[in-house]
């Protein structure tokens, strides 16, 4: 990071644009998963018996467990963003693929047991399957686009920080705190029939 | 090109021309990141939809002019009457307000020189143009919107609408729905953060605050309809069951969705008005707004309390009493700060030396018009008096006096107010104000006897009705009416074409106006002012002694940044000083961008799942391609 840079990043008193832009935008979100959720609930209250049509309720130990893992990455996004902030090309992108590890790592298993609940009911055969696999669905193809954000992210940082590349820094990092918050939401929605 | 005043100034100047200047011709349109070209194109195709949604009503209102009429069937007048709603709320209303008026205005009133994410700018016009193609190739092809604006299921449901009408409303309006998502964020960033130093919150004019409140208003608001919508494509394209009820889903859910987003679009149709309005009213009236503070609190209050009155629009549905009293409750407390604005723009006119121009008539129509649908408005609050008249033609009447006589009236006003800034020329004062006569007319002549047929009994959205109902002489009315409107709607747009060319040339400064805009050349040069604006009120054009300065910095080059392609970033309260950012210019991406979306939408509609993913894959290769060119290189 060139010294101008550096000033730039260092002399800022507010938060800059694109983290503006991003905390909007995760307020767009919120509002879409928070309708997702009240969708369930709307749904679920009303019927006496949740799930319908006598679909088992889900497992849930696994997706506790790996979310919470999820939550866990937030650390190492915020140590991205912090030594971003420092110049230091080398940790932010350590801090980045550590995070992306345990990411990665939640989506598969997720995948794995989305496919597992598609052998045992689909999303027609009623409300619930509807609203589950939905809302579901919606949550992985979220973590998708930020595991695909923080890819882009690396490749650029190949190449040395710029001003351009800390605010990125910190709006991916945004965005993780983000999706990893909405993902205990949504496996709470998504268990609330076996707590 | 700028009044300078010493070579040094003019130096700088022609250096700011070099490094701002817009690439010429058709690419130059097709790749512009510049505010007010997108802000114009923004103009021409919303009016080009207005123009479409008024033939489509001119349609509906001819077919209704007499009884047993048989000029439409009943599946092209429902495709017509859904259409018209979608056309003037989607892609009329909400693009020439927040697109063209706020594009053009809202860096120009904060001393900014630009937006504060220019090629998104951008990308939100090309996917609103490619969403509104995209809506209207349906009716083309036979199958437009047919299940009223608000698709109530199960009307909407693959079952009693089995053709492509609602897809097409369906991935239209959640295309429609991306474009102002991204416009709205850049909004409230840009209006956050790209104040010109010096003008903090209290010195923000009161348009930015209508602007700040509708966009807020947005990013809150789509997201259910979005989630409605993508529910409605998943019950009809992939047999999922949201809204069927033999399978547990629920019809109503989607009502509420609906509106949870339809009520407070209301305001968000509505705010850029009061936001015209209050530019308006000062610049004739020769005196400040009434109440400054309570009239921005009020603005920002209708926004937030427009989120909490959503089920006054469901109280026949039989919901339980309690809900409905709530929300009634509700709907009687947003009068407060709506009758804030109303009292605070009459005072205004009434204590100043009102000059009855053009723009200045049509707030006052305005002002008429919400006085009238707001007092309807306030009726339907009144459970019992609602479940009487809900879906009749008393609900039209009322809407259509807040939304065309209170919203559209004062984008009317506004096109001749800002004309001069945008063209340079004056529009003929004369035939202004008798389009406006016509246009008033007209809208009252259309819109008031559907309060009396709606007492009579006359239900909306019925394709024809027998004689000896009594309905018929008010039908043949409204039809006059809405024949007299478009002929006043037809000479604004004829003065504004005509004076474009021929109207007498104006400085910068025809009308005295109050904010920022009219402290630049007219047309504004493309990097807006030569000198970043000194700001000491929000009625910053009537601080003589701030201009004066401007003209010295100029010279002395304080805060010109005629070195780059550069604007001043500022904090968010107080517009302290912040940061010089680099702004990105011209770039393909943004129109490749909504070319690969509109792929994805098209291939989806077809059903073709494979290659609306191929598109969803162009559109990240686009992104990773936009995001190459890094517009603050350090």
């Amino acid at each position: 990071m060139t010294d101008t840079t550096r000033t730039a990043a260092a002399s800022r008193r507010s938060l800059p644009n694109g983290v503006w832009g991003i905390a909007l935008f995760i307020a767009t979100e919120a509002t879409l998963f928070g309708s997702l959720i009240a969708s369930y609930f709307y749904l679920r209250f009303k019927h006496a018996g949740w799930p319908l049509g006598g679909i088992e309720p889900p497992k849930p130990a696994l997706p506790l467990a790996i979310t919470g893992a999820l939550v866990l990455a937030i650390v190492p996004m915020f140590l991205a963003s912090a030594a971003a902030r420092r110049g230091s090309v080398g940790a932010t992108a350590r801090f980045v693929i550590t995070a992306l590890v345990v990411q990665a790592g939640y989506l598969v298993v997720q995948i794995v047991l989305f496919a597992d609940d598609l052998s045992k009911f689909k999303p027609t055969t009623n409300a619930y399957g509807s609203v589950y696999f939905t809302l579901l669905g919606v949550d992985h193809f979220h973590v998708l686009i930020g595991i695909l954000l923080s890819l882009w992210l690396l490749s650029r940082l190949a190449t040395g920080l710029t001003n351009y590349r800390v605010v990125a820094t910190r709006v991916i990092s945004w965005y993780w705190y983000f999706a990893s918050t909405v993902a205990v939401a949504v496996t709470l929605t998504q268990l609330s029939s076996s707590l | 090109m700028a009044t300078v005043a010493s070579p040094e100034a003019a130096r700088r100047v022609q250096r700011l021309e070099r490094v701002w200047r817009e690439r010429p011709g058709l690419l130059g349109w097709l790749t512009t990141c510049d505010h007010k070209r997108i802000g114009i194109l923004y103009l021409f195709t919303s009016l080009a939809f207005f123009a479409a949604g008024g033939v489509e009503a001119l349609l509906v209102r001819t077919q209704l002019i007499r009884p047993d009429n048989g000029l439409l069937g009943p599946e092209k007048f429902d495709q017509m009457m859904t259409t018209h709603g979608v056309t003037m709320i989607f892609l009329f209303v909400i693009p020439i307000s927040i697109g063209a008026f706020g594009n053009y205005l809202v860096p120009l009133m904060i001393g900014s020189r630009d937006m504060a994410f220019p090629r998104m700018n951008a990308l939100s016009y090309w996917l609103f143009l490619a969403s509104g193609i995209f809506i209207y190739t349906g009716l083309f092809l036979g199958h437009g919107p047919n299940a009223g604006w608000f698709d109530y299921v199960p009307l909407g449901s693959k079952q009693y609408d089995p053709g492509p009408n609602v897809d097409f409303y369906a991935l239209g309006l959640i295309f429609n729905g991306v474009s102002s998502t991204a416009a709205a964020i850049n909004f409230i960033v840009t209006i956050f953060k790209l104040r010109a130093p010096g003008m903090s919150l209290n010195r923000m004019p009161l348009f930015c605050y209508a602007f700040l409140a509708v966009s807020f208003a947005l990013i809150f608001a789509l997201p259910p309809l979005n989630v409605a919508l993508g529910f409605l494509e998943l019950d009809r394209r992939l047999g999922f069951h949201f809204f069927d009820v033999a399978h547990g889903g629920d019809a109503l859910m989607w009502q509420h969705l609906f509106w949870i987003f339809g009520h407070p679009e209301v305001y968000i149709i509505i705010l850029p008005a009061f936001g015209i309005a209050t530019s308006i009213i000062p610049t004739f009236t020769r005196r400040k707004m009434v109440a400054f503070p309570l009239v921005a609190l009020a603005e920002i209050l209708v926004a937030f309390i427009g989120f909490g009155v959503w089920v006054h629009h469901m109280f026949a549905t039989g919901l339980s009493s309690i809900t409905l009293v709530y929300f009634a409750a509700a709907s009687l407390i947003i009068v407060v700060p709506s009758g804030i604005q109303l009292f605070a723009w009459i005072t205004t006119l009434n204590t100043g030396r009102p000059e009855f121009k053009t723009p200045l008539l049509f707030i006052c129509g305005f002002i008429i018009f919400f006085l009238l649908g707001g007092l309807s408005g306030v009726m339907f609050a009144a459970i019992p008096f609602d479940q009487q008249l809900t879906d009749t033609y008393f609900v039209v009447a009322h809407f259509h006096f807040v939304i065309f006589g209170a919203a559209v009236f004062p984008i009317l006003g506004g096109l001749y107010y800002w004309f001069p800034k945008v063209t340079g020329r004056m529009y003929h004062e004369r035939t202004g104000q008798l389009s406006f006569w016509l246009a008033f007319t007209g809208t009252a002549l259309t819109f008031f006897p559907m309060h009396i047929v709606g007492l009579l009994g006359m239900p909306r959205r019925v394709y024809t009705y027998p004689g000896g109902m009594g309905w018929s002489d008010y039908n043949l009315l409204e039809s006059i009416g809405a024949y007299v409107l478009a002929s006043g709607l037809f000479l604004i747009v004829a003065n504004l074409l005509v004076s474009a060319f021929r109207g007498v040339r104006v400085g910068p400064d025809p009308w005295g106006g109050a904010t920022l805009e009219w402290a630049t050349s007219s047309p504004p040069p493309d990097y807006n002012f030569p000198v970043i604006p000194k700001v000491t009120s929000a009625y910053a054009m009537w601080d003589r002694e701030d201009r004066e300065e401007d003209a010295r910095k100029l010279t002395r080059g304080d805060l010109v940044l005629e070195r780059g392609h550069e604007t001043p970033a500022s904090t968010v309260l107080d517009a302290d000083w912040d940061e010089i950012l680099e702004m990105p210019s011209d770039s393909p991406w943004p129109i490749t961008l909504a070319a690969a979306a509109a792929g994805v939408f098209a291939f989806l509609l077809l059903g073709h799942w494979l290659v609306a993913g191929v598109f969803g894959g162009l559109c990240l290769a686009v992104l990773a391609a936009w995001h190459r060119q890094e517009p603050q290189l350090a």
